[in-house]
């Protein structure tokens, strides 16, 4: 085919239609522009992330790191002594909560222990300042009472050239006067520098570490020094690239991201197949034009060529606006809240805006691919049309395609089968992604053929009802490009609500089992400076009222190469918290006297392959602590590995008698309230405690998990959205065509009300059928999202619920929409004007 | 019978298309209106079917006059006592051909089994005898066109209008067609007004009248 042809018939097809191609581009493009926007935010906030954090790293490129508790700051001398450092500088590094200021929510600020002399070395601008801007005040740096605050800290809270800071250590607060803001750490992260002995004591860390970093000198054998200094570390301290928090920021988002991620392309798949809906319905009303060209010589590749160029210039115009509403769209969303999308991974980042170009390009390329597939579906189907019989041929049906689509959907649906059986890949459930794509896609094979099984079984009475099912019958091609979308968003949708409601169940059951006490008292609502000492324990535990006092001591711990956080949690442990945390095997462990137990959380079994009778060593205090895996429990509070281990065994290994929560069980009958106000009495010094109910914390965990999947509620609606303006748009286009078949109708006496309820019966029986497939689909989705998806990502294991109730609604709501859709999309072709139309005999 | 008075229609001032057009049609009667492309004759039609409104004049069936103001009332009025034909049949391509015939038996709330018994006869008083299953794509054009004459007389109706009936047929399948439509109208007795610019088609029926210049005349 000439070029010159197919511009001109290229140009015949974008003006036949032009409402209708406005509104499959505007699906593209909402389609694009939702998953660039998720895609952007999350970019946006990992180079935030990395670029902060290499802005306080500078020039170091390595970092032995350690637990966040600490280790032993005498390994610092043995390894900056090394001949192959060039530059060794010592970091204590703290998140400390800041004195809440009025009504404004608590907040933390890093807090950065730093030797000036040694940290001038990586990152001048720790005290670049000081010298050139502040003669005189250099010592101002090595006061234990004055700190330096990044210009993002200062920024956000308001406060420079002497200025107070208030922050929780241990139950209390110290105060220290801001000195100044490091100008030349803009664009690093919000925290505040303070001399490093100043820090230990100050937060009760003396002779703690949080990390050494390092440059090497030139030449080095970087290998060979790692495996020596490997030998002379403590367990739990290990070897990293410098700034290696962004890598492990990255790794524990992934799973987040990439799910997201993966429910903003549903909406964009929901776009796509409005451009195979488009396009089919254009290869209907052009069919005869088709025939003609096919009798003049085009080959049907060449119509392939041509369909498939329509699909791609959709695809790609609709990609191209995409991209740009994404751009627009994060850039604003950046600016007003922030980086965090409800998940709590970014909260706090106020993420500068920066695009990730490739993963742009890959959403555009899928959906210009989409486009172009479902273009070349149709291009197949009016290939092997009979010319004869297209010439002649005024049907406004769709070409038929193949009769074997139960056998293409049978085929799909058992190829997914093998899929779900697959290992994770680098953390992410690629074969649940799998099952799940040729499962929507058997779905979308199923709807002709499960339509024509329905159908033939549907005989209503009624004759507008008997009018409404002949006219679906008499048009499967039609009927199956409307319900499409409707099925891809109806399937994703139920299964996300199903997943949901028994995440949310399954969450609501393990919080009331784990929130077993009475009330909670923390020494700090966020951070880690705040601990109860040995002292303040005895005297809550001692109060009138209260009947037992569990006590609860976390750390953050460094396991193998620590790309993964791992949590250790000390505390009282007995059946019923075992219990609560719904342990298998059930029940305490018989134990021989000396050894120590350890519970693993199920991230823990999955991510570091450990299981029920393993021996295992915990790099603890810089000390190996070794237990025996006594079962595994459920921690929906985390997605990375944690071991839950008695606190008497780990007071006893380390001598820590600190802890950082207590949870009061008190004497029935005693008010949580006035407890409340006896532990401040008890605690007069302990200004920064927090104290909440059982039911408070459950309320308040729900509430975070609701406000979780808020961004996940309103991309399902926008994919329905777009689902529905395909059954719209097919509608529309049908009832225009079928109005001399309404003129008929009028002449023999039917309302123009009857005709419109015929329309919306036609409405209502395409939506309760592309929901019937949608409802089984979606169960099947639902299945692999909760036992594959969910658990490889997060490793967390949840058991199904049903929301019947909520899905009943949602299907019966998308059947009236349908209803409503077809009705009022005919409510044009049914004015009497168009009535007359019946007279002209084309 | 059907009872024109008077009946008056412009598109535009000062240029009307319809002028004091009288005319009566008794049962059982055909009357064939013949006249030129544009004069009028379908918006005569439109009017007696009542889907246009006149700009004066009434019309009555039976003695009842049509009330045009009323959408709702006129489908049902039409439903009851109205038969059409088209010049390009029509029939609905979603039903067989005898759920087409029987449509109008549907519509009037007449039960499965009555609406095939009848169907089933009207096709065999037109000549289709066991075409029910059958597609209307699967009929000539002569085959279709007294499928639809089949369809407007199925409920018995007072009045049956055909706007060119035999506008796309040829020589034979439209002779057939008329002969198939006077004995249909005769043994219906309903009251028949057909136009055409056929005046073969014109003498097959009982009376002709010419619509010139916006007047009938005999």
């Amino acid at each position: 085919m000439s070029t010159g042809l197919l511009l001109q018939l290229l140009r015949g097809t974008l003006r036949a239609s032009p409402l209708r191609l406005a509104l499959t581009l505007a699906c593209i493009a909402l389609g694009v522009a939702l998953a660039g926007a998720v895609h952007t935010i999350h970019a946006s906030a990992l180079a935030e992330v990395d670029r902060a954090a290499r802005a306080l790293s500078g020039q170091a490129e390595i970092e032995i790191r350690g637990p966040r508790s600490g280790f032993d700051d005498a390994l610092f001398a043995r390894i900056a002594a090394r001949p192959e450092v060039a530059a060794a500088s010592p970091v204590l590094e703290l998140d400390a909560a800041l004195e809440a200021q009025g009504t404004q929510p608590r907040s933390t600020l890093r807090i950065l222990g730093i030797d000036p002399f040694r940290a001038i070395a990586m990152q001048p601008a720790f005290v670049a300042d000081v010298g050139a801007a502040s003669a005189g005040r250099a010592p101002r740096l090595l006061d234990s009472k004055a700190a330096w605050l990044t210009p993002r800290a200062a920024a956000r809270l308001g406060i420079t050239d002497r200025g107070r800071l208030r922050v929780v250590a241990g139950t209390g607060l110290v105060e220290l006067e801001v000195a100044g803001v490091l100008e030349g750490l803009r664009g690093g992260a919000d925290a505040a520098v303070v001399d490093i002995a100043a820090a230990q004591a100050l937060f009760g860390r003396v002779g703690l570490l949080s990390r050494i970093e390092l440059r090497l000198k030139p030449g080095a054998d970087e290998a060979r020094w790692r495996a020596e200094i490997a030998g002379i570390l403590p367990p739990g301290v290990t070897i990293s690239p410098a700034a290696s928090v962004s890598g492990r920021a990255a790794d524990v988002t992934r799973a987040y991201r990439v799910n997201l991620d993966a429910l903003a392309l549903v909406a964009l798949a929901t776009g796509a197949f409005l451009v195979f809906s488009t396009l089919a319905l254009q290869a209907a009303r052009r069919r005869q034009e088709f025939a003609l060209l096919r009798a003049l010589g085009v080959t049907r590749r060449g119509l392939a060529g041509l369909m498939a160029l329509e699909g791609a210039l959709v695809g790609a115009a609709g990609a191209a606006i995409g991209i740009l509403l994404a751009l627009a769209g994060s850039r604003a969303l950046l600016a007003r809240g922030g980086a965090d999308l409800g998940a709590g991974y970014f909260a706090g980042h106020a993420g500068a805006f920066s695009p990730d170009p490739l993963g742009l390009s890959a959403i555009a390329a899928i959906a210009i691919v989409m486009a172009v597939a479902g273009a070349l579906r149709v291009a197949r189907v009016v290939g092997r049309m009979p010319v004869a019989e297209a010439l002649r041929d005024r049907s406004v049906d769709l070409p038929q395609g193949a009769s074997t689509s139960l056998v293409v959907a049978g085929g799909l649906a058992i190829a997914g089968l093998p899929l779900l059986l697959l290992p994770p890949v680098n953390g992410l459930p690629l074969g649940g992604y799998g099952a799940i794509a040729l499962w929507v896609a058997a779905s979308v094979a199923a709807v002709a053929p499960i339509c024509r099984a329905t159908l033939a079984r549907i005989a209503p009475e009624a004759p507008t009802a008997a009018l409404a099912m002949a006219q679906l019958r008499h048009l499967p091609g039609h009927l199956t490009a409307s319900i499409a979308g409707i099925v891809v968003s109806a399937s994703l949708c139920v299964a996300m609500a199903i997943m949901v409601f028994s995440f949310r169940v399954s969450f609501e059951e393990w919080l009331r089992g784990v929130v077993g006490a009475d009330l909670y008292v923390r020494s700090g609502e966020q951070g880690d400076t705040g601990f109860f000492t040995r002292a303040e324990q005895e005297r809550l535990a001692a109060l009138p009222g209260v009947r037992r006092a569990d006590l609860i001591r976390y750390d953050r711990l460094v396991i193998g190469a620590g790309t993964s956080p791992f949590t250790l949690v000390a505390r009282s442990i007995d059946e019923r918290i075992l219990l609560g945390f719904q342990v298998e095997p059930r029940g305490m462990p018989a134990r021989p006297p000396g050894e120590r137990v350890a519970w693993i959380t199920e991230a823990a079994r999955d991510l570091q392959g450990w299981s029920t009778g393993d021996r295992i060593k915990l790099p603890v205090a810089g000390r190996l602590y070794e237990a025996r895996v006594a079962g595994v429990v459920r921690d929906y509070g985390r997605t990375w590995g944690a071991a839950l281990v008695p606190i008497e065994d780990y007071r006893a290994a380390t001598g820590d008698e600190r802890v950082n929560d207590v949870a009061l069980h008190l004497v029935p009958g005693t008010d949580s309230v006035a407890m409340q106000a006896a532990v401040r009495r008890a605690l007069p010094e302990a200004r920064t405690i927090a104290m909440e109910d059982a039911a408070g914390i459950v309320r308040r965990s729900l509430e975070i998990f609701d406000r979780s999947f808020a961004v996940t509620y309103a991309l399902e609606a926008i994919a329905i959205a777009i689902g529905l303006a395909g059954v719209t748009s097919s509608f529309a286009a049908l009832a225009w065509s079928r109005r001399r078949e309404f003129g008929v109708l009028r002449f023999m006496g039917l309302t123009r009300r009857e005709i419109l309820r015929m329309l919306a019966l036609e409405g209502a029986a395409a939506g309760a059928l592309g929901a019937l497939v949608g409802l089984v689909s979606g169960v099947a989705i639902s299945a692999v999202l909760v036992h594959v998806v969910n658990r490889q990502s997060f490793h967390w294991s949840l058991t199904l619920h049903w929301p019947v109730g909520v899905v009943a609604v949602f299907l019966a709501s998308l059947v009236g929409l349908c209803a409503l859709a077809a009705r009022f999309s005919g409510a044009y072709a049914v004015r009497r004007e168009a009535i007359l139309a019946v007279k002209d005999d084309a | 019978m059907l009872e024109i008075r008077g009946l008056a229609k412009s598109f535009a001032p000062g240029i009307p298309l319809l002028h004091d057009v009288s005319l009566e049609v008794a049962a059982g009667e055909w009357v064939a209106i013949v006249g030129e492309s544009g004069s009028g004759k379908s918006t005569l039609l439109n009017i007696v079917a009542g889907l246009d409104r006149p700009d004066a004049g009434e019309v009555r069936l039976d003695g009842k006059p049509i009330d045009f103001a009323d959408d709702d009332a006129l489908a049902l009025w039409r439903r009851r006592h109205l038969g059409f034909v088209f010049q390009a049949f029509h029939l609905l391509p979603y039903l067989t051909v005898g759920e087409n015939v029987a449509l109008p038996l549907a519509l009037l709330g007449a039960g499965t089994r009555e609406r095939a018994e009848r169907a089933a006869q009207r096709l065999a008083s037109v000549g289709l005898a066991g075409l029910d299953a059958r597609r209307p794509g699967t009929l000539s054009g002569g085959e279709m066109q007294r499928a639809a004459i089949a369809r407007a007389l199925a409920h018995s109706p007072r009045l049956l209008l055909a706007d060119e009936p035999t506008g796309n047929l040829d020589e034979a399948a439209a002779s057939v067609v008329l002969d198939c439509l006077g004995e249909a109208v005769r043994n219906a007795g309903a009251a028949a007004l057909m136009v055409t610019h056929s005046r073969l088609a014109a003498a097959r029926a009982d009376r002709v009248l010419r619509l010139a210049q916006g007047r009938l005349t005999p």
